[in-house]
């Protein structure tokens, strides 16, 4: 009885607390307005006049595993060149550049053709055709206004300009002044009606430096790239979105182009804005001037399925740097019906210092210095990995860590999750949903990624309650199904004191 | 380098979403309008050119000032109530910080900071903490950074009470539980050990060694041997020390009513005693010279590489036009170093930079780019006639009006939620900084000239006094780099701890380790047996990783070894001699790295046949530290310090040595090695162990087994001379 009294108020607290919260959840929700353009483009919109600033997100439903075949990063390539400016942006006469970018592509396919002639290659020939093409180069240079797209938004106050190419989506975004709408309408439209491939084989070594930076030179960036191709097969997850370095050196403006020309259609796109704006003055700014976009079919969806794996695999590097692990099990795309089972198993597994893996590893055996699960590597839209990883602590081994979690991993499988831990899984996804509201960039990125993926902004909500009803027997049911050796891929680097040079290609 | 930064990269190189651009250096404060530029938009509504948009006048916005109390115990306290969300947060900064934690502790605050949480209170443990916080969806957080250390909060509105509870608990009574310091210093052992994985960590810890000298507060990292000698006690004094209310600034910031916070907040802090005010840390900052620093990482195909000088404090009035400076230099999209070193010459993705400005000291000055390692040398000059240009002209009014224009239209995101113009407001509080510090940085960027920009650069940056420091393939490059200057490599070698003693007595006993060892010589055959050995020659056979390897060894006591091994990929050499230590395969000759030389030539010196016979040299020390059981017999274990050579020795009860435990470093980082012998036979009379398991942390390694041995062969000179370098 004492107890019961104890705990009673407690329990009507925590009432009222739900209560409020999906008020709160309900309230955003409300203000979120939606259109479809006569082009096919989504635009959604979310007024949060907190101060006089406003953030967007646009996002194509095409990434790297769009790439062709033997163009690999050209989806990422493509995302470079939307800052290079337009018909009226970053030129001196357009009419000049067009006719000397042509003047490049004849230039460059005559170098590259003979460039990859395996049999009687003239050198000479390859030599010349190089130096016509870099002549060629230079001509269309000459009308460039360097960065002159990027400058006007950085000096009309435009912060956190960025883009960013994944495998499944490629998205473009920043924040300026309120005041700077119509600006922005302009800026974003013109990027994708009018955009010119200029300097691009520039900025494809760029690219290249950027490949070196993440893959190349990095110890984990070389495993993960190894892991990935071992992973997967027919599925395009295989191949690494920065591209291979040889279709780096091959790919050309045109190719770029043709990529921008298939996928860059409204149809296949959504914007975002959030902020302090009025709502029926930014739709007919945005109908104004998105509308000019010309409507395209969406694209052929069609991609290689990845097979079902049914056995283990393993990569192993050795490499001068510290070990580190990693596996991954094979799991169906984000659409499955199971994905908010894989949210539960994630934040049981690797979220806070409650999380098991943290305990496990980290807290009780201490032979790691983190360890955490994680769904979609490398991306979410096909069938992908569901991966666990764990960097050793100072003595201990790749091997430990798979054992460790191996032995983790069991527990879940036989056990499930606790009532405790289910109700903390649930809480905290409220909590942190709430959290997101908080923010212009997130809240943007956050309806205009739902949008795209699910054709419906709502599934950000919708999503608690998915989570809401996940019970133990479904963690238990997934964790048996996916969590199985044959399932399995294995990477691990391991630390060779005596490699002088490990990394190259 | 600390373990967050250290999961972070990870992180990142996992989740490789291939971003377009890094930030470059971006300012810290800007501001709202300058002059719009309305020009008529096209009646048809929709422009054709940027620049016949209109720009309409931002509508005022004046953001909600934070509440400012003092409580009578010194405590400051900032309050802002933000009713969009039922949420609430609160952090306090508590001066004192790494910069003053003394040399031979280095790595004191940041494991005071990750203890302080998640140590406990007195009452609860931190995994008490954790799950009931965890449950509710809250956080506390504690850390520890140069200049101050933090503990923040992170909740919903209705768990407040529960939350600040635990907050000012950990605050007030905080338990700094041994396990967790233990851990805590486990973690930061790791990243000692990794920090030579990466180019970019490598980069950034030399960076802080260049620009402020190696004895600088400022560039100090934790070691091995500073992390083994913070104690629970150092913990417990740091924060008697330094969290005392009058210490401490805390803001909060949510959805709350500040007379009802006020009235809280003095319940749990009024009662609190002031301490002593935490002294000011004068930091000694003393440059490296000036020239060329090279680290070889050969697992990499691109260089980084940093300028590095000094730059200045917030406070200097040439503040303002150093930003304006940095913004044209290399601050964004449409800087020169972006536009000039990455657009025009493709050669990085990475680059950009400026002069630094810190609170309370010097900032550094850091330019940067990251280049393939065959444009290295072009890299560096092209950064270099930036700097040139940058202090032979001023800039042009057009560049000088983008600068201004960018920072001062992009101003408003400096306070455009209540949560930034606390912090700011916190900031200015700590450092001691104008309230209005962010009012007249705007007024400050409005008055800056062109001739003010050329007159700051000229004043602040040096190229004479530029450190320019490049990791890279350093084989490839350096013949080339030579001709820009005097090339100075550094070791990165990470230094080796002292061996710890793991036994129980404090000291030890010289008679008992000397008696030991006199047991140890005559289980071997007796001092002049032992003393006859000249040289050793072993054939073994050696298991690791389910391989076998064939291993044969001759040593020549006291100094030179020679090994030879048989790989699937042919046969590998190893010499170590006093004059020489290399290895070669097939036509390639390699010198072995500095640390893996003066690793090889510690590893003869430990060989346990060389220190017996020099057991009577008084450089030689072996003193008994206790008894331990190795299987069914009792050892007495021996701490052996053989001409600085350190090892331990488990010696059993017939003499025989069962067990040996050392230290190696390797390019990463030193390991704690056991060796266990077993199996002895006689060789000519020597008593010599034939099986040997080498165990690390806790897992075998490797094993072996010796199939032969010579004792006084003759051993032919040429094995200890160098081939003629075939190819490099």
């Amino acid at each position: 009885m004492i107890r019961l009294r104890a705990y009673l108020p407690l329990l009507v607290l925590f009432c009222a607390l739900q209560t409020g919260l999906a008020q709160d959840l309900a309230s955003f929700e409300k203000r979120v307005q939606v259109k479809t353009l006569p082009n096919g483009l989504t635009v959604l919109l979310l007024q949060r006049p907190q101060a006089p600033v406003f953030s967007f997100f646009t996002v194509v439903d095409a990434g790297d595993a769009q790439d062709p075949m033997g163009k690999t990063g050209l989806a990422h390539m493509m995302e470079h060149m939307a800052f290079k400016g337009t018909n009226n942006i970053g030129t001196t006469d357009i009419a000049a550049e067009t006719a000397a970018l042509v003047k490049v592509e004849r230039a460059y396919a005559d170098y590259d053709r003979e460039n990859n002639r395996v049999v009687n290659q003239d050198e000479k020939k390859v030599a010349e055709l190089k130096a016509a093409w870099e002549k060629a180069r230079q001509d269309a240079d000459q009308y460039v206004v360097k960065n002159e797209f990027g400058e006007i938004i950085e000096r009309n106050g435009g912060v956190g300009l960025n883009a960013s190419t994944g495998l499944d989506s490629t998205q473009y975004f920043y924040s300026l002044p309120a005041n700077r709408l119509e600006l922005w309408a302009y800026l974003e439209s013109e990027r994708f009606l009018h955009p010119v491939m200029r300097e691009f084989y520039k900025e494809r070594d760029v690219v290249m430096e950027e490949r070196r930076m993440r893959t190349d030179s990095s110890p984990t960036g070389r495993l993960v790239e190894q892991f990935l191709s071992a992973a997967y097969d027919g599925s395009p997850y295989h191949r690494p979105g920065i591209g291979y370095m040889s279709d780096l050196r091959h790919f050309s403006a045109t190719d770029a182009a043709e990529f921008f020309k298939t996928y860059y259609v409204p149809s296949n796109m959504a914007v975002a804005v959030v902020g302090d704006l009025d709502a029926d003055k930014t739709f007919a700014v945005i109908e104004r001037y998105f509308g000019r976009i010309p409507s395209g079919p969406k694209p052929e969806e069609y991609i290689t399925a990845q097979t079902k794996q049914n056995s283990e695999r393993t990569v192993l590097l050795h490499d001068p740097s510290q070990p580190f692990y990693i596996e991954g099990y094979q799991r169906p795309n984000f659409r499955d019906k199971d994905d908010p089972v894989y949210s539960v198993i994630s934040s049981v597994m690797s979220e806070g210092r409650t999380s098991r893996l943290y305990r496990t590893l980290v807290r009780d055996k201490k032979i790691a210095v983190a360890s955490a699960g994680f769904s979609g590597f490398p991306g979410d839209k096909y069938r992908n990995l569901y991966a666990f990883y764990a960097v050793p602590s100072q003595d201990h081994t790749a091997t430990e860590m798979a054992n460790a979690i191996h032995e983790v991993v069991e527990r879940l499988k036989s056990d499930g999750v606790t009532p405790d831990e289910l109700k903390m899984v649930k809480t905290r996804s409220k909590a942190a949903l709430l959290r997101s509201l908080a923010n212009n960039q997130g809240l943007a990125i956050n309806l205009a990624e739902n949008q795209l993926k699910y054709g419906d902004w709502r599934e950000l909500f919708r999503r608690i309650e998915k989570i809401d009803a996940v019970t133990n027997e479904d963690v238990r049911r997934v964790a048996n199904e996916v969590f199985v050796n044959t399932n399995r891929t294995v990477g691990i680097l391991e630390t060779n004191k005596s490699t002088a040079k490990g990394a190259q290609q | 380098m600390n373990t967050k930064s250290l999961i972070a990269v990870i992180s990142t190189a996992l989740l490789m979403g291939s971003m377009y651009a890094q930030e470059a250096t971006k300012n810290d404060a800007t501001k709202q309008e300058t002059s719009p530029k309305p020009a008529p938009a096209t009646s048809a509504g929709v422009a054709t050119n940027w620049k016949q948009i209109a720009i309409p006048t931002l509508p005022p916005f004046k953001p909600q000032e934070p509440k400012r109390i003092v409580f009578p115990n010194g405590i400051v306290i900032f309050l802002t109530e933000n009713h969009e969300l039922p949420l609430i947060s609160g952090s306090a900064m508590i001066r004192g910080g790494a910069a003053s934690e003394p040399a031979s502790k280095t790595g004191l605050v940041e494991l005071y900071g990750a203890t302080w949480r998640t140590g406990g209170t007195t009452k609860l443990s931190g995994d008490q903490l954790d799950d009931y916080l965890e449950a509710r969806a809250a956080k506390v957080e504690t850390s520890g950074s140069e200049e101050s250390t933090s503990i923040s909060f992170n909740c919903l509105k209705g768990d407040f009470n529960d939350v600040l509870g635990i907050f000012v608990n950990l605050m007030r009574n905080p338990a700094f539980r041994e396990d967790k310091l233990a851990l805590a210093k486990k973690q930061m052992n790791s990243s000692i050990s990794r920090r030579n994985d990466e180019s970019e960590d490598i980069a950034s810890m030399q960076q802080d060694i260049l620009g402020y000298g190696k004895q600088s507060a400022y560039a100090r990292v934790p070691e091995y041997a500073t992390v083994a000698a913070v104690t629970h006690d150092d913990l417990l004094q740091w924060h008697k020390q330094h969290t005392t209310p009058n210490n401490i600034i805390f803001g909060v910031v949510g959805d709350f009513d500040s007379k009802e916070m006020e009235a809280t907040l003095r319940k749990v802090f009024g009662d609190w005693v002031k301490g002593e005010k935490v002294p000011e840390t004068k930091v000694a900052i003393a440059p490296e010279k000036p020239g060329i620093y090279v680290v070889d990482k050969s697992d990499v195909n691109q260089s980084e590489i940093r300028m590095i000088g000094l730059g200045i404090v917030r406070k200097n009035p040439d503040y303002y036009a150093l930003q304006v400076m940095n913004e044209i230099f290399g601050g964004g999209f449409s800087s020169r170093l972006f536009s000039n070193l990455r657009t025009k010459a493709g050669l990085a993705y990475s680059v950009g930079g400026g002069v630094g400005s810190g609170w309370d000291h010097q900032g550094l000055t850091v330019l940067e780019i990251g280049t393939k390692t065959e444009t290295t040398t072009e890299a560096i000059k092209g950064l270099w006639e930036q700097v040139d240009l940058l202090k032979k002209e001023a800039p042009t009014e057009l560049e000088l009006k983008r600068a201004k224009d960018a920072i001062l239209n992009s101003f408003i995101f400096n306070f455009d939620t209540p949560a930034k113009v606390l912090r700011e407001q916190e900031t200015y509080e700590f450092y001691g900084y104008p309230r209005d510090f962010l009012e007249q940085y705007r007024n400050g960027v409005e008055k800056v000239t062109a001739a003010d920009v050329l007159r700051v650069a000229n004043k602040y940056v040096h190229k004479d006094e530029l450190k320019v420091l490049v990791v890279g393939n350093a084989s490839e490059f350096t013949k080339q780099l030579a001709t820009l200057g005097t090339v100075t490599p550094i070791d990165i070698t990470i230094p080796t701890p002292e061996i710890t003693v793991s036994t129980n007595k404090a000291t030890g006993n010289t008679s008992e380790g000397k008696a030991a060892v006199a047991k140890f010589v005559e289980a071997m055959g007796g001092a002049n047996m032992v003393n006859a050995v000249k040289t050793l020659h072993q054939s073994i056979s050696l298991i690791q990783q389910g391989m076998e390897v064939k291993l044969d060894q001759s040593i020549v006591y006291p100094d030179k070894q020679a090994q030879k091994m048989t790989l699937p990929q042919g046969e590998m050499k190893r010499v170590v001699t006093p004059s020489a230590a290399f290895m070669a395969m097939g036509a390639q000759v390699r010198d072995l790295p500095p640390s893996e030389r003066s690793s090889e030539a510690a590893s003869l010196k430990r060989d346990f046949l060389n220190v017996l016979q020099h057991a009577g040299d008084s450089k030689y020390t072996f003193s008994a530290s206790g008894k331990e059981k190795l299987g069914d017999a009792e050892a007495i274990v021996v701490e052996v310090n053989a001409d600085g050579a350190k090892s331990q020795w488990w010696i059993g009860p017939d003499g025989k040595l069962l067990q040996e435990e050392f230290s190696e470093v390797g390019q990463t980082g030193p390991t704690t090695l056991t060796m266990k012998y077993s199996d002895w036979k006689s060789f000519d009379g020597l008593q010599y162990p034939t099986k040997y398991e080498m165990v690390n942390g806790g897992q075998p390694v490797a094993k072996m087994t010796l199939s032969s041995m010579e004792v006084n062969a003759a051993v032919d000179p040429k094995l200890f001379e160098k081939p003629a370098q075939v190819a490099q």
